[in-house]
């Protein structure tokens, strides 16, 4: 079996709701790059937009988990961690952004691309200011209505404006790994464990054949902050 | 943000994701959140169009920005939409008054005018931009001299138009790749004064080109369009 490009790579992983249900993103796509070799470092914070990684903000829920370990769900008392923190604590080689239904004000007939725009560009600058590699990954496919009212067209403008807005980060279609309506969701926007385990399978693919990680591995990865990333100051509330 | 937050509920919730392992994805039990903001972000900022420095002063705190010639534009700052913003500019003695709404999404500049004779006014141009780009720089070219007809600018040296038939009180603006540049106004047809150099365009940045009334013609700045931190 050919070696993957993530092995040894120290990976952060942030995002949204996505990333604080058992059986989501912070299981399924931790294990593949886990799997791959990487020591990854993944933290969810429901309702968390771009700018929310640059403050500590008090989210609903939240999950934090490290290495191999088991995801520690949190409630009320989650926040998010500044970014500029989080990677002097990891010191990552990627950082990766699962953000995005967070932001495409499915339930509003305009979407804030100011807004969007200030907010996307706030995180990818101070990601940029500390010379690490990120990439982020758009939104998938949901199903049309529920409670969060996604719907196909928004999920649509919302990724086109990401894939030209997140740059020096790598963007991930999400779009690309189904067709609408595939992923069963339970909500409109939540998957079910499979729909949760296709994406994040997907996303590992991805990740391992993205430019950021072919630099890094051209370049070698930074000296890990340690073989267990510690949990952020944040997270351990 | 959090729209339907309550002890209670963040109780409830807290329980439901703290129970026992899942044998699915519990996401119906994720708390509704807003997946945006209620209204777009909304920004203004100041620029002195003369050669001698006015200030702005906002009504309520009283608080002054000077606008001096070697730093004549300010950042733009992010202010509620919808709601008036009140103030003056101030030119010795004078004060030419301010009052400006800006709406969801919109990015206005007020400017400072002072005539020929010293009479201080002032003019708001809006922008709604109607999309960003990180990999490309974004220009704005904003007429400000009712002299200078069918305004426009090229590229130095060039006989390329960037901007072209740009109003008296507008702007207009586009995308142009991230490279050094210098651009040459052209009222009616003709190029006016020297070309102005900009420097290396950064991607993702934005940056304004103003040109406005001056002793013997038009003349132009430039600046970046940042956003106040």
């Amino acid at each position: 079996m050919a070696l993957s490009l993530l092995a040894g790579l120290s990976i952060l992983v942030l995002g949204e709701s996505h990333l604080t249900i058992r059986g989501s993103l912070i299981e399924s796509l931790h294990d593949e790059l886990n799997k791959q070799g990487a020591a990854v470092h993944s933290i969810g914070a429901c309702g968390a937009s771009a700018q929310d990684w640059l403050v500590k903000k008090t989210v609903d829920c939240g999950a934090d988990r490290t290495g191999t370990g088991k995801a520690v769900v949190r409630g009320p008392d989650a926040t998010t961690t500044p970014i500029g923190q989080l990677i002097a604590t990891d010191k990552p080689d990627l950082v990766v952004l699962v953000i995005g239904d967070t932001m495409a004000s499915y339930d509003k007939e305009a979407f804030p691309k100011t807004w969007a725009w200030q907010s996307v560009t706030s995180l990818t600058k101070a990601i940029a200011a500390t010379n690490t590699r990120c990439i982020w990954v758009g939104p998938p496919w949901g199903t049309p209505g529920g409670q969060y009212k996604k719907n196909d067209v928004r999920v649509q403008l919302m990724s086109r404006f990401l894939s030209t807005n997140v740059a020096p980060c790598d963007y991930v279609d999400s779009l690309a790994f189904s067709k609408p309506g595939q992923w069963t969701t339970t909500d409109g926007q939540h998957f079910t464990v499979a729909g949760y385990k296709s994406w994040g399978a997907a996303i590992a693919k991805a990740i391992a054949a993205s430019d950021s990680a072919k630099a890094v591995a051209r370049t070698g990865a930074k000296p890990a902050a340690a073989a267990v990333i510690p949990a952020a100051p944040g997270a351990r509330k | 943000m959090i729209h339907l937050s309550s002890r209670l509920r963040r109780a409830a919730l807290a329980a439901t994701l703290l129970a026992a392992p899942f044998a699915s994805a519990h996401a119906a039990d994720v708390a509704l959140y807003p997946t945006g903001p209620s209204e777009d972000s909304s920004f203004v900022r100041f620029v002195n169009t003369g050669d001698t420095s006015i200030s702005l002063e906002a009504t309520g705190s009283k608080a002054i920005l000077p606008l001096p010639p070697s730093k004549p534009a300010s950042d733009f700052q992010p202010v509620a939409a919808n709601k008036a913003l009140v103030g003056a500019f101030i030119l010795g003695t004078q004060r030419a008054p301010i009052d400006v709404t800006v709406k969801p999404g919109e990015f206005a500049t007020v400017f400072g005018l002072v005539s020929a004779k010293g009479e201080l006014s002032t003019k708001v141009v809006r922008e709604l931009p109607e999309d960003f780009n990180a990999l490309r720089a974004s220009l704005a070219f904003y007429n400000l001299d009712s002299t200078c007809t069918q305004a426009g600018l090229k590229p130095a040296g060039r006989d390329v138009a960037l901007f072209e038939n740009v109003p008296n009180g507008e702007a207009k603006r586009r995308f142009i790749n991230p490279v050094a540049l210098s651009v040459q106004l052209v009222c009616a047809g003709k190029p006016q004064g020297a070309p102005l150099a900009l420097g290396s365009l950064a991607p993702g940045q934005r940056y304004s080109v103003f040109a406005v009334p001056a002793t013997g013609g038009t003349r132009v700045f430039f600046t970046n369009d940042a956003l106040t931190n």
